[in-house]
């Protein structure tokens, strides 16, 4: 039983990974509507311009905060590329490009990162916070977790209480019509990409020591996050931080059985089947088309 | 089938035959070896080009069905299966459709998002599947048994390009068909599709379903190829490659598949070559399908307007007059064609329609006027179900309708146009024109055009400029023979001359194909040579119906439409 508890709380770190990270992407939908398949990606360069700096002998915190800086900036990146060329493309054209920027994402980041050499990844946040019912509760899952509820609440507030965040609602539904009545958009656009950028890679960052540490296999962590994301139905914030925290939970409870620790990866595939299922309640139609 | 459809088959076995002797008679064995791995990505990539070039999903799974095609053959062949390779190829073809139509299934209802999403969780699954389970044989290793006749270089190259010629041959001939045409339509707008009586589910799934068999046969001839399999050959980030470079060269059409068989080869090669990465094949690729996403058109696309714009287009002359009159119309009963009781719409505090009680008798010409948001396109989307909910009723030669989905009631007799038109520009005009009426005869495709003065059935739709195929949604629906047809502002964007012919059309629809007519639209003129009746909305209530000479002298309708009294307009 205890052992059982003990990979549920170790499933709490990876959740809240993936909660944020969900909690990312309804954020740039619900802004700027895109499907972001590039985000992991994104927080991935982050994260290795951290290793990379850390290896060369900078110091902890200079690495990081130079990783933060490198995630946001590419983040703005893909961010221009979409807001330059694709910001009137339907969401499908702009989802397509994403999957063709990410594959060019991981070509360089596996080519400058030496492929499958492996890296060392610090611990951030090393060490237990608390002791619970005789189970560890470690610094990274809470801080994940406690990260996930500020920036649920921050983008909530933010986008139902300011003015700004009204901009940018209209934003998403019509770039060209909210250009028109005066709405700086090309900025406000850029500033959501810096943004997320910066959020994914600090999430990339604690998430990274506990996975296999390629520069590929960590931006493909944007399939939990997507399928947090759907769980929220690309709406509520709230909904999808659960539904990461869930993910992560049933990926740790796999764990402990010894004949099905080796399908963990399967579980966000099942749980995006069991919500489209779900959703098979009603049929809806593509965006206006 | 015609003749001129034939051609591009030929054009494709005459390629392959002559290719297929210049490389196995000509160059040396690694060459050989190379182009066959360029035929079964070129077959991977048709796979791919069906549902994302052509029916315009986001599929990132392609690689994964290919797995399972090649763990398919992989098992026969350790097993010792009957029939050898080439049964065993189709067999893993048909292995991976259950997982297409699996996860097809619960995706394709809903946002074209989805199925991205889904087919790249599948994806991930499949890799911690696939890395668990290991390949049948790979352990022991134990090489797929190739046909004794295709074994060697050259015999697999043959073995590979027999695959691919059956496949490019298929698909052209499936593209021809209506389910070809149905694709290319749902692509450019489900709606429209939907409209035309389209179950968009089922046609996005037959599109998946396919290709994921495609994908499955490129498994299983890589199988053959390579002899003993890795995970990694199947690896998520493959199909992602996978899916940049059809999209980069269009794998939808045969020579897109090829171009990007070539390329997916030839890059890796040349950058060993040079001692680069290989992976900076991938950036090109990334780049390339950007490139490609941006200007709207992939390489084989480009390519084929080239050629088209060089061997000059046909005039697209319009058919002769008078030559086939339609065809007489079905026995006409004296009824209600469509009918509206109480239909309520409403947008969350705007009342869109108030309670609007709309007879169109059967046999009649209904105009439907009001200002601009009086409700008018609001009543058409209800009518033809593309509204989530209204209160009310909406019944069709006095059968409700209102629990069924727009596709559904275009069946059953309600079709409609929209205010821009929606016509995919890859079909001929002939083409749409069988997608919108069912398996029309040659005689009537022309019959119909020449009426309302539309260009030859082989015209490509993306000549015709918009005015024409404003026409063309006209013949559309009227084609289809339903009970009503819904025409939304037909005449916008005509010149005075033409409003008067399109009016003079319109009037005879109902003796000339058998249904009434409901018709939206701001040009009084119009209105007045097709109508026997009008309606007025203005703010979603009917303020008049009546005959056109009463209804259009009505203080009340003038007021609605001049927002002043007449009595203070002269002042």
């Amino acid at each position: 039983m205890n052992a059982l508890l003990t990979s549920v709380v170790a499933g709490l770190t990876g959740g809240g990974a993936y909660g944020l990270l969900g909690v990312c992407a309804v954020f740039t939908y619900r802004l700027v509507a895109v499907v972001n398949f590039t985000a992991a990606a994104i927080g991935t360069t982050g994260t290795f311009v951290l290793v990379m700096l850390y290896e060369a002998g900078a110091p902890l915190w200079l690495a990081m905060a130079c990783g933060l800086v490198a995630g946001t900036v590419a983040g703005i990146a893909i961010g221009l590329v979409m807001t330059a060329w694709f910001a009137e493309s339907s969401a499908s054209t702009k989802a397509a490009v994403t999957v063709a920027l990410l594959v060019g994402i991981v070509a360089i980041g596996l080519r400058l990162t030496g492929g499958q050499h492996p890296h060392h990844f610090p611990d951030l946040f090393p060490g237990s916070a608390m002791r619970l019912a005789g189970v560890e509760l470690t610094f990274s899952s809470l801080l994940t977790i406690g990260l996930g509820v500020v920036f649920t609440v921050l983008a909530e507030t933010f986008l139902t209480r300011t003015r700004m965040g009204l901009h940018l609602r209209a934003l998403s539904e019509r770039p060209m019509a909210a250009e028109l009545i005066g709405v700086p958009v090309r900025r406000l656009a850029v500033l959501v990409w810096g943004i997320t950028g910066a959020v994914t890679t600090f999430s990339l960052m604690i998430i990274a020591p506990q996975r296999s540490p390629d520069f590929a296999s960590l931006s493909l962590l944007v399939v939990p996050a997507l399928a947090a994301a759907l769980i929220g139905l690309f709406r509520s914030f709230w909904i999808t931080l659960v539904g990461g925290i869930m993910i992560g939970v049933v990926e740790g409870t796999m764990s402990v059985f010894p004949g099905l620790s080796q399908y963990r990866g399967a579980v966000p595939f099942l749980i995006i089947l069991a919500v489209l299922l779900w959703l098979q309640r009603g049929a809806r139609w593509d965006e206006a088309r | 089938m015609k003749r001129a459809s034939l051609r591009p088959v030929l054009a494709i076995v005459v390629a392959a035959v002559v290719a297929g002797a210049i490389i196995t008679g000509l160059l040396p064995g690694y060459w050989t070896y190379l182009a066959t791995a360029v035929l079964i990505s070129a077959v991977a990539l048709q796979g791919i080009g069906l549902v994302a070039g052509r029916t315009g999903m986001i599929a990132l799974c392609q690689m994964s069905f290919a797995g399972v095609g090649a763990w398919t053959v992989g098992f026969l062949n350790v097993g010792g299966a009957p029939g050898g390779l080439a049964v065993w190829i189709v067999i893993g073809g048909l292995a991976a459709v259950p997982f297409g139509v699996a996860i097809g299934l619960p995706a394709l209802r809903l946002r074209g998002i989805n199925l991205a999403i889904v087919t790249l969780g599948f994806a991930t699954a499949f890799d911690a599947i696939l890395a668990t389970i290991t390949f049948p044989g790979q352990t022991r290793f134990i090489s797929v048994a190739r046909p004794a006749m295709f074994d060697g270089d050259g015999g697999y190259f043959v073995f590979a390009l027999l695959f691919y010629v059956a496949l490019a041959v298929a698909l052209e001939f499936l593209a021809r068909t209506r389910l070809g045409a149905i694709w290319l339509a749902v692509r450019h707008s489900e709606r429209a599709a939907a409209a035309h009586g389209i179950s968009i589910p089922r046609a996005k799934l037959s599109a998946f379903a396919i290709s994921a068999f495609i994908a499955g046969i490129s498994g299983g001839l890589l199988a053959g190829y390579l002899g003993t399999l890795v995970a990694d050959n199947f690896s998520m980030m493959q199909s992602l490659v996978l899916f940049a470079v059809s999209t980069m060269t269009g794998a939808q059409f045969a020579e897109g598949a090829l171009i990007g068989g070539i390329l997916a080869v030839a890059f890796p090669e040349i950058l060993r070559r040079l001692d680069l990465g290989q992976d900076i094949g991938n950036l090109l690729f990334a780049i390339g399908a950007t490139q490609a996403l941006s200007a709207g058109e992939a390489m084989s696309e480009t390519l084929r307007r080239k050629v088209r714009g060089f061997r000059g287009a046909r005039p697209a002359a319009p058919h002769p007059g008078v030559a086939i009159a339609p065809p007489a119309p079905p026995p006409r009963h004296q009824g209600v064609a469509l009918a509206t009781r109480e239909l309520g719409v409403r947008y969350g505090t705007v009342v869109a329609l108030h309670g609007v009680d709309l007879t169109v008798p059967e046999g009649a010409v209904v105009g439907l006027i009001g200002p601009n948001g009086a409700g008018k396109s609001t009543l058409i989307d209800a009518v033809a179900g593309f509204l989530h909910a209204y209160s009310g009723s909406v019944e069709l030669g006095g059968r409700a309708v209102d629990g069924q989905p727009a596709h559904v009631r275009a069946r059953n007799g309600v079709r409609r146009t929209w205010q821009t038109t929606r016509i995919a520009p890859e079909l001929t005009v002939g083409d749409y024109l069988r997608l919108a009426g069912g398996d029309l005869p040659e005689e009537q495709v022309g019959a119909i055009l020449s009426w309302i003065d539309c260009p030859h059935p082989d015209t490509p739709v993306a000549s015709v400029d918009a005015g024409t195929r404003r026409l063309l949604d006209v013949a559309g629906v009227v084609a289809a023979r339903p009970k009503v047809v819904l025409l939304d502002e037909p005449a916008a964007g005509q010149s005075y001359d033409e409003t008067l012919k399109l009016g003079r059309r319109i009037a005879e629809i109902p003796n000339l194909f058998g249904c009434a007519v409901l018709l939206v639209e701001h040009d009084m003129d119009l209105v007045r040579a097709a109508c026997s009746e009008i309606t007025v909305l203005d703010f979603g209530r009917v303020i008049a119906a009546g005959p056109p000479a009463v209804v259009l002298e009505d203080p009340r309708v003038r007021k609605a439409y001049l927002g002043i009294e007449e009595g203070s307009a002269a002042a």
